[in-house]
């Protein structure tokens, strides 16, 4: 036996070689998944199915009969809204010859999926389930947090390239995000504050929300 | 396959290059000068959403008078007041291939410089064109998807022919990401030849032409294998004595050598009948093995011609060397498009059939005109050699009437096969996927023999 060299090579070189490959094997699946759109897709999942948690418990009676409904529906569009994601990079059914009907059935179910605004819809449910409920400030606030999480996800999954371009786009407006969470948890400790929504102070408030919308309309619309 | 895309790719146009005409170019050209391409400017899918919650938050807070509501919508309003920034109306393109001439299966890559962009991001997404297929790029890039003003696209051909690439959408997105240019370029067109299938082995004649080449004949002459041994002649060279012979006989004797020949192939693709999946029809198959036939030879030194037939017979005369492979694979290409109707085909042109050649046939023998024309060339003396590839027979419906018809169809089909062999043409079959050395093994091992 060579001095310095193991009684069994083969063995030795086996079990160096397999770990190496169970290294490289870890390694690479961990670099695709960071770099993968599919991770985001799970985010945005995840956040969705968040949001429509968080929106629907309690489920007892304080939503009411419409809660189990608008819970349904608020549950489809984000799973719709999922499957838009996650099958945006799927090739459409060639349909220019004479296409079988499950080729014709793939491409219309693709044309639907891709056609319907899920997210947006998603979000008007949420909303709508949150606002069943009796009024719960730091639920809502969580709940707002969470849908701008959300909507962010759902852009990033379907703008990105997959290179892991998504911190340099969140860096870049992480001074307005946080300005508007700032502002989000003054308005949900305002809310906290008793007698808050009645009398002259409620009225003004009315009345600078309706302002805002219009000037969100207004700033968004003409882009 | 090769990993990385075939050749380098062009560089970009510097910036700001000057505007040229729109449209797709039809050939990839180095240098050439950037397109320039109107933006139209909309609001993004994110803008959109952001403003659903925004004006359904404050809604709500309104109705409700629910404070937590307007706070709910603030995230979005301030990213939406923010959004506001430079938005070019129109931007410079250059596109560019790293290859316009590949075969089937191999990798290319389309390029573009971007320009005139400002501070927003470019995003080029690919329109693939027929049976283009893109691959994912460097650095975990999707397929199809690029980002940077330096985009390049990867893709790969699936079948041969003369193909569009596609088209390239690029998406200018704002810092906010709340408003999309979009603007669309044609891209180059480029050439995918069939892929040739494995072929080592090469069907020799037994009598070739006097011109220098690989292939052993049997005539002496001054090549290297060696012949036999003969007694001296006055004029013999003296390096060429054999001395243990000449020892034991007495007399001086000296080495013979076989002549090395070229041989002159002539090879004939019918393309008029095609039948079978796409990528593994019968002019796939004829194509594939026509191209491998035409490059085994043209490596031999031989000399190549090819003939296609479809609705009229196309020729290229034989010719030698790496380019004319060119030649042939781009008459490959041409006869696709080839949509004349010439019914008067009977005999093939005296031109493209040197004397002696051999001629080697990839045809799924369907058509009554070349099989005519087949006798008509073994009649002439020609060595022909057939390589039946059909992928699959014709639909004829179900039924007891087609049952019957297509054990005709068969009947019929076998009569051919027969009646050539009877004429002394041999008949191989070719599944398209094995190498062509398997079938053609019996015929190199014995020459064909030519009748002149």
């Amino acid at each position: 036996m060579i001095a310095g060299q193991p009684a069994w090579p083969g063995r030795r070189g086996a079990g160096t070689w397999r770990a190496r490959w169970a290294r490289r094997g870890a390694a690479t699946w961990r670099a695709r998944w960071r770099y993968s759109t599919a991770r985001l897709v799970t985010v945005a999942a995840l956040l969705g199915a968040g949001c429509v948690a968080w929106a629907a418990v309690p489920t007892g009676g304080a939503a009411g009969r419409a809660g189990p409904a608008v819970t349904a529906l608020a549950a489809v569009f984000m799973a719709g809204s999922a499957c838009q994601l996650a099958l945006a990079t799927v090739r459409r059914p060639d349909t220019s010859g004479y296409p079988g009907p499950l080729a014709r059935l793939g491409a219309r179910c693709l044309d639907v999926l891709r056609r319907v605004p899920w997210a947006e819809a998603g979000t008007l449910a949420v909303l709508a389930l949150e606002a069943l409920h009796p009024a719960r400030p730091w639920h809502t606030a969580l709940l707002g947090a969470a849908l701008t999480g959300y909507l962010f996800a759902v852009h990033l999954a379907e703008s990105t390239s997959g290179r892991g371009e998504e911190v340099a786009i969140l860096r870049s407006q992480a001074p307005v995000l946080a300005a508007g969470l700032g502002l989000l948890v003054l308005a949900a400790g305002s809310a906290l504050l008793p007698g808050a929504g009645t009398g002259p102070a409620g009225d003004g408030l009315r009345a600078a929300a309706a302002v805002a919308a219009a000037l969100a309309c207004a700033l968004a619309l003409p882009v | 396959m090769p990993d990385q895309p075939r050749a380098a790719a062009p560089a970009p146009a510097p910036a700001g290059a000057a505007a040229a005409t729109a449209g797709p170019p039809d050939r990839a050209e180095p240098g050439a000068p950037a397109t320039t391409l109107a933006l139209s400017w909309k609001i993004s899918g994110h803008a959109r959403r952001l403003l659903t919650l925004a004006v359904a938050g404050l809604a709500v807070a309104v109705l409700t008078g629910r404070p937590e509501f307007a706070g709910l919508a603030a995230p979005a309003l301030l990213l939406l007041a923010a959004g506001r920034g430079d938005r070019p109306a129109q931007l410079g393109v250059t596109t560019g291939l790293s290859t316009a001439r590949l075969v089937e299966g191999e990798r290319a890559a389309v390029t573009l410089a971007v320009r005139g962009t400002g501070s927003c991001t470019v995003h080029v997404a690919l329109r693939p064109g027929h049976a283009i297929v893109p691959l994912p790029g460097p650095g975990g890039q999707r397929p199809g998807h690029a980002t940077g003003q330096d985009a390049t696209l990867p893709f790969t051909v699936r079948r041969w022919g003369r193909r569009r690439v596609g088209s390239a959408e690029i998406i200018l997105r704002d810092r906010w990401r709340l408003a999309e240019g979009r603007a669309e370029t044609g891209l180059p067109m480029l050439d995918c030849y069939p892929r040739p299938a494995t072929e080592r082995i090469r069907v020799v004649l037994s009598r070739l032409p006097q011109r220098l080449g690989e292939h052993t004949s049997r005539a002496t002459g001054e090549g290297t294998e060696f012949g036999g041994v003969r007694e001296y002649v006055p004029g013999d060279r003296q390096r060429s004595i054999n001395w243990p012979a000449t020892t034991r006989r007495g007399r001086l004797q000296v080495n013979t050598f076989q002549a090395e020949r070229a041989q002159d192939v002539v090879i004939l693709v019918d393309a008029a009948w095609d039948e079978g999946e796409p990528g593994d029809t019968v002019v796939d198959r004829a194509l594939r093995g026509a191209a491998a036939a035409a490059r085994a030879y043209l490596r031999a030194q031989d000399r190549v011609g090819f003939i296609s037939y479809r609705y009229q017979a196309r020729w290229l005369v034989p010719g030698l060397g790496e380019r004319h492979y060119y030649r042939i694979a781009e008459a490959m290409l041409a006869q696709e498009r080839d949509r004349s109707h010439d019914t008067g085909f009977t005999r093939l042109p005296r031109a493209a059939l040197p004397p002696g050649a051999l001629i080697l046939v990839f045809s799924p023998l369907v058509d009554a005109r070349l099989v005519e024309t087949l006798r008509d060339l073994r009649q002439r003396g020609f060595a022909v050699l057939i390589v039946d590839v059909l992928a699959a027979e014709p639909w004829l419906g179900r039924g007891r009437t087609a049952r019957l018809a297509h054990r005709l169809w068969r009947l019929e089909h076998q009569a051919i096969r027969f009646s050539l062999r009877e004429l002394g043409v041999p008949v191989v079959q070719w599944d398209g996927q094995q190498s062509l050395d398997l079938p053609l093994a019996p015929y190199t091992r014995r020459t064909l023999v030519t009748h002149r």
